[in-house]
């Protein structure tokens, strides 16, 4: 007989948790090295270099934990970011934002759509969505740059709160209330449970289309506030904006545990994965390694952090 | 082919128990048995499936140990299940020939040898194949010749059916009977296993018969007649265990689900009955017959084509198991780790699902209230668990089981229709869950019990009804005995 090998001590996962003790390993490895790693600045400093992709890394841990994919939040991000500059021209920025965070509600709202009721597979039809709100980009900003000169806008992005960064403020904001409605609202348990096995969800009398499609609709709105940060943070947004950011907010989501398989996951062991890259990625910086090195390292990383997940979970 | 001394446990059910079995040369040997009795375990062990616990096995007067079906395939063995396991969008001549291609010199694959090869062997059976169709495009009852003839050209020497005969017609039927006719006189044994007794009679030499793992008896065709071979398989009338008190069905009371005239092609043909609070219907029938998707009908979980269905004498529309839910009915679907529970979260919040806002307040999970409700049923059903936090998925099947059915108790429904529930369950957990159930009939409830196993069936049940082909061919008190059951449901081939 198969013996099944049960990784939990004292109720903590082995598996699940694994990242968060190469990230203190990694951190105790670091402040060795160079010292002043530790250090306030150095910590806000990393924390800060996250946030942007650590916003929009909350959105896509829901649609991933629902048994979703989500790769159109780049494009999101220009396009939320690109409006937000632009509807400066006719409107307070407080207006711009809010409407944006629509946008990017109504884009995920299309995303769950297509993928729940049109059973189109996920990655594909965001895959079109990707394609089609890039497209919008473009019409929006004519292929140029946009810019916006408000400095109480400028604070979002570029302002301080005491020592600590807004964006980091929003992040840990983000981080805590996401956090709490994926582990103790009825919202994130239909949210595991459905991305654990949708069909046994709906014969248990579960609106499951509704909550499948929020899910998507959490990951456009993260990604909206996301490019609100960023457009703050330029004061400008180009067509281009954003591209690849989809990877590694997805990077980070299953590099913190977050099973592709879905149903289960954790906001905060995404942030963890956030900071992870973050911190790899300085390093290399810091060492002067070439960037094509930093793609191939950051894809054997992703690699070996899912394969890990899905082959343990073929040998059970 | 001998087998020995054959033994296979799994955990908790001993599947086969002191096997001895003899298929000749040219010979149609039919197996029959209940479900449950073993046929489907003593297949797989002939083949290579399952690996057997004790005993031996001699195919062609030499012991063999196989340690795959791919192994029985090349020694000589072939298995026609129920599902075909042919590839769909190739064609009739290269899945007959997958893997035993033959090439040129150059490495390509030999076309003109091939369709040589097929027609030889069709025409040995005296049958023909369109040899290019795509056998997606084909129907059934050809496809299961394409079986045949694959089977032939691995130079079987050895044939298992499994329910050869279910969804052909009569006139396929025939034609498979003549062409098992070929196969004998071309020297390869047949060994039949199927429910239908009116075939066994027309075309097997031998029959042997199974119950509960056991051996009953190998009898020569010709020496039995029906009703000895059904009282072979079902055994001496068991004393009822269980009715020994009457559930919760008080006189002259209203139905509490009604039916009328259920139609959802193509299963479901136009059922009406019955049920009442406080008693345990019954429903068993053959594999095919509808028992599960009239139990998901009633539930909500596929769309109704036609009919009524009422609660308490009033017509509710069931377009949902949110519906139904709402209408007090709850399922526990026959497979429960595909449907009922999800096996990688927690006992508990797989128990609270079904009714996650009466444990919330303002949107926030009461945690507390889950778990106090899971340990009330792990203690009210026995379920062996590490704690209400342990993850299902490393709970036993028995454990699962009540662990489905807590998650619809707790729903406190006035119907709870089970599908299968001892499926794959030891028969200690499975005496348990009859137990579980008698008891929710004293407090009320109205329990739906639909199950293929009739000696189950008429153990638990207050009444029976047989489904056959979708429609109820028949209804039975309690007291019955389970021959005139079996009669009902074989009915098929008169």
């Amino acid at each position: 007989m198969n013996k099944k090998i049960n990784l939990n001590l004292k109720g903590y996962s082995i598996k699940k948790n694994g990242i968060l003790f190469v990230f203190i390993l990694l951190c105790i490895l670091l402040s060795i090295i160079t010292p002043g790693f530790l250090s306030w600045a150095n910590i806000l400093n990393i924390l800060r270099q996250s946030s942007i992709i650590g916003i929009m890394a909350i959105g896509t841990t829901f649609v991933i934990i629902g048994a979703g994919f989500d790769i159109s939040v780049g494009s999101l991000l220009a396009l939320t970011a690109a409006m937000c500059v632009g509807l400066q021209q006719h409107m307070h920025w407080g207006f711009a934002i809010l409407l944006v965070l629509i946008v990017g509600a109504l884009v995920g709202m299309l995303n769950g759509f297509l993928a729940a009721k049109i059973h189109i597979p996920a990655i594909i039809a965001t895959l079109g969505t990707m394609t089609i709100v890039r497209g919008l980009v473009y019409l929006y900003t004519g292929g140029y740059p946009l810019y916006v000169d408000s400095q109480s806008f400028a604070f979002i992005g570029k302002g301080y709160l005491g020592p600590i960064p807004f964006p980091v403020i929003i992040l840990i904001i983000m981080v805590i209330f996401w956090q709490f409605i994926l582990v103790r609202t009825r919202f994130g348990r239909y949210t595991c449970a459905l991305g654990g096995n949708k069909e046994a969800v709906r014969l248990s009398g579960v609106k499951v289309d509704f909550y499948h499609i929020l899910t998507f609709v959490v990951g456009g709105l993260m990604a909206s506030m996301a490019g609100v940060v960023y457009a703050s943070r330029l004061l400008s947004v180009t067509p281009l904006a954003g591209q690849g950011y989809e990877l590694d907010a997805i990077a980070s989501t299953v590099i913190g545990g977050t099973s592709v398989s879905g149903g289960e996951g954790s906001v905060v062991r995404t942030l963890i994965g956030v900071l992870l890259l973050t911190i790899i990625a300085n390093v290399f910086n810091l060492l002067g390694i070439h960037i094509y090195v930093q793609y191939v390292i950051k894809g054997a990383i992703i690699l070996t952090a899912v394969g890990f997940d899905t082959y343990s979970k073929f040998r059970e | 082919m001998r087998v020995r001394k054959l033994n296979k446990s799994f955990p908790g059910v001993k599947a086969l128990d002191d096997i001895d079995l003899e298929i000749y040369r040219d010979e149609v040997h039919a197996l029959v048995g209940e479900n449950g009795a073993g046929k489907s375990t003593l297949i797989k062990l002939l083949v290579g499936a399952y690996q057997r616990d004790s005993g031996e096995i001699y195919f062609s007067n030499q012991k063999v140990e196989f340690d795959s079906p791919a192994q029985a395939f090349q020694s000589g063995i072939s298995v026609i299940y129920q599902e075909n396991s042919l590839i769909p969008q190739l064609t009739v001549i290269q899945n007959i020939f997958l893997g035993m291609e033959s090439f040129t010199s150059l490495g390509l694959i030999n076309e003109d040898k091939i369709y040589q090869g097929y027609l030889d062997i069709s025409k040995k059976l005296g049958f023909e194949l369109p040899p290019y169709e795509e056998v997606r495009n084909l129907g059934v009852a050809e496809q299961k010749l394409v079986e045949i003839l694959k089977a032939l050209i691995h130079k079987a020497k050895f044939i298992i059916m499994d329910e050869p005969t279910a969804s052909l017609s009569e006139n396929e039927i025939e034609h498979l009977f003549r062409i098992i006719s070929e196969l004998k006189s071309n020297h390869v044994s047949v060994l039949y296993i199927t429910h239908i007794l009116g075939e066994v009679f027309r075309i097997a030499d031998r029959i042997t018969v199974l119950r509960d793992g056991k051996k009953i008896k190998t009898v020569f065709t010709k020496d039995v007649n029906r009703d000895e071979v059904i009282t072979m398989m079902v055994g001496e009338s068991l004393k009822d265990a269980y009715i020994s008190e009457p559930a919760g069905i008080k006189k002259g009371q209203q139905p509490v689900l009604k039916v009328e005239n259920l139609y959802r092609k193509p299963r479901i043909n136009g059922v009406s009955f019955e049920a009442f609070p406080g008693e345990v219907l019954g429903i068993t029938g053959l594999t095919g017959a509808g028992k599960t998707e009239l139990a998901r009908l009633i539930f909500g979980a596929d769309k109704l084509q036609g009919g009524l269905i009422l609660i308490n004498n009033k017509s509710v529309r069931i377009r949902s198991p949110l519906d139904a839910v709402k209408n007090g009915i709850s399922l526990i679907p026959e497979d429960r780790k595909k449907d009922a529970l999800i096996l990688i979260l927690e006992l508990y919040k797989n128990i609270t699902l079904p009714t996650l806002i009466q444990f919330s307040s303002k949107g926030v999970l009461l945690n507390r209230k889950e778990f106090d409700i899971t340990q009330y049923f792990i203690k009210k059903l026995d379920i062996k668990t590490s704690g209400v936090n342990q993850v299902m998925k490393y709970l036993s099947g028995g454990n699962q089981q009540k662990a489905a059915i807590s998650k619809w108790l707790q729903t406190e429904p006035k119907v709870l229709i089970m599908d299968e529930p001892t499926q794959g369950i030891d028969v200690k957990a499975k005496v348990e869950i009859h137990t579980i159930v008698r008891n929710l009939a004293k407090s009320g409830v109205c329990v739906i019990f639909v199950s293929s196993e009739v000696s189950e069936v008429v153990k638990v049940s207050d009444r029976i009804l047989v489904l056959s082909h979708g429609r109820i061919s028949g209804e039975f008190k309690h007291g019955v005995r389970q021959e005139e059951i079996m009669r009902i449901i074989l009915k098929e081939d008169e």
